[in-house]
C-alpha cells in the first residue's frame, strides 16, 4: 500500500488547514464585499422628510432608490395601483380630459397660466424651464386693517418630462413607473415642499442615500 | 494510537463544514428587552439557513392561516428584499417622536429593524438572503389558484 512520505503528508494536512480556514474567510470576504459606500453617483434616492414642531415632535425619513421604487411599484396591487399605474375613475377626473389638457400645457410656451389672489390664499401654476410649478399660500385671515399673516406654503416643481410621462399611459391612467424612470434621468431635484405652522414636508431627488 | 488522530481530524473537520454549511447565510438575530421591572429579556441568534429548514416543519394548513394574503404582499416582499442587497448600509425608513424611534435600514447584507420604546426596545436582524427562502417556503404552501 502507498504511504505518503512525512513531508508531503504535512504539506497535504497545511493544504486541507488552509482551504478550509479559507472557506469562512471567502464567506466574509463575500459578506463584506456586499458592502461598499452605496452612494454611486448614478443612483438616485427619493427623499421624503416630514418634520411636525407640535409638543411630538415627530419626524419621518423615508429614503428609497428610485430603481427600487421602479421595481417594486409593478408589483403592488391594490385598490386602484395596478402594474405600477394608478386608475382615476371618472368621479375623480370630473369629466376633465387630463391628457388634452397637457398637451396644451406641453405646447404652450413657458408662462404663468393661473394666478388667484384671494383673501385666504394665493395660488400660481406656471410653466418655466422645462418645470411645472404649482405655489399656494395659506394666509391667516387678517384683522381689519391688519396683513395677513402666511399660514402654509407649498410648492411644487416637477419636470415636464416626468408629468409628461405621468399621463403616458391611457387617458385615465397615472404611469407611476414611467414617471420614476423619467425623474431619475433627471439630476437633483427639489419636487415638493410644504411649510405650515406645525409641520414641513420636503420631498426630493439627489444621489445621496441619507436624508441629510 | 493514529487511528485516533485520524478519527479526530475526520471529525473535525466534518464539525468545520458543518459550521460553515449553518452559518453559509449568516444569522438572525433578535433582541427583545422590557424595561420595566421584572420585564422579559430575549436575546436569540440563530443560523439563518435554519429558519426555512424549519418552516418545512411546519404543517402548509397551518402556514397558509399564518400567512393570509400572501399572494398580495410576498412578491412585494421578495422584490423588496432582493432589490434592497443592491444597497447596504442604507437608512430607508426612520420615524422619532418624543417617545419612539424606529429604524428599518440594511446592514451589509442585513436587514436590521429597531424599534426603540420608553418601556420596551426590540432589535431585529435578517439575512436578506433569508427572505428570498422564507417566502419562496411559504409561496409553496399556498394552493393553486
Amino acid at each position: 500500500m502507498y504511504r505518503a512520505s512525512q513531508p508531503v503528508r504535512r504539506l497535504a494536512i497545511l493544504v486541507l488547514a488552509g482551504a478550509m480556514l479559507s472557506v469562512p474567510v471567502s464567506l466574509v470576504a463575500q459578506a463584506n464585499s456586499a458592502t461598499p459606500s452605496s452612494s454611486n453617483t448614478s443612483e438616485r434616492w427619493l427623499h421624503v422628510r416630514v418634520i411636525c414642531t407640535d409638543s411630538k415632535g415627530e419626524s419621518v425619513r423615508v429614503n428609497i432608490p428610485v430603481e427600487m421604487a421602479e421595481k417594486v411599484l409593478p408589483a403592488i396591487n391594490k385598490n386602484q395601483l395596478h402594474g405600477g399605474k394608478v386608475h382615476l375613475s371618472d368621479s375623480e377626473l370630473n369629466g376633465v380630459d387630463l391628457k388634452t389638457l397637457l398637451e396644451a400645457v406641453r405646447s404652450s410656451k413657458d408662462g404663468e397660466y393661473v394666478t388667484v389672489e384671494a383673501t385666504d390664499a394665493d395660488v400660481r401654476v406656471a410653466k418655466q424651464s422645462g418645470f411645472m410649478l404649482v405655489h399656494v399660500t395659506e394666509k391667516n385671515i387678517a384683522a381689519k386693517g391688519g396683513k395677513a399673516s402666511e399660514k402654509s406654503r407649498v410648492d411644487v416643481k416637477v419636470p415636464m418630462k416626468v408629468v409628461e410621462a405621468l399621463f403616458s399611459a391611457g387617458k385615465d391612467e397615472l404611469d407611476l413607473v414611467a414617471a420614476l424612470r423619467a425623474l431619475s434621468a433627471n439630476g437633483d431635484t427639489e419636487l415638493f415642499s410644504v411649510k405650515s405652522d406645525d409641520s414641513t414636508v420636503h420631498v426630493w431627488l439627489d444621489s445621496k442615500n441619507v436624508a441629510d | 494510537m493514529m487511528l485516533l488522530a485520524k478519527l479526530a481530524v475526520g471529525a473535525a473537520t466534518t464539525l468545520v463544514f458543518a459550521t460553515v454549511y449553518t452559518f453559509r447565510e449568516g444569522t438572525v438575530r433578535v433582541d427583545v428587552d422590557e424595561l420595566r421591572e421584572g420585564g422579559a429579556h430575549v436575546h436569540v441568534w440563530a443560523p439563518a439557513a435554519v429558519v426555512p429548514m424549519a418552516l418545512y416543519f411546519v404543517p402548509d394548513r397551518k402556514l397558509e392561516k399564518l400567512t393570509d394574503h400572501a399572494e398580495q404582499w410576498a412578491p412585494i416582499a421578495r422584490i423588496a428584499a432582493q432589490e434592497m442587497r443592491r444597497y447596504p448600509n442604507s437608512t430607508f425608513v426612520e420615524v422619532q417622536d418624543s417617545r419612539e424611534h424606529v429604524k428599518v435600514s440594511t446592514a451589509g447584507s442585513r436587514i436590521e429593524v429597531d424599534v426603540e420604546e420608553p418601556d420596551e426596545n426590540v432589535h431585529v436582524a435578517v439575512p436578506l438572503t433569508m427572505i428570498d427562502d422564507v417566502i419562496a417556503r411559504i409561496a409553496r404552501s399556498q394552493p393553486a389558484a
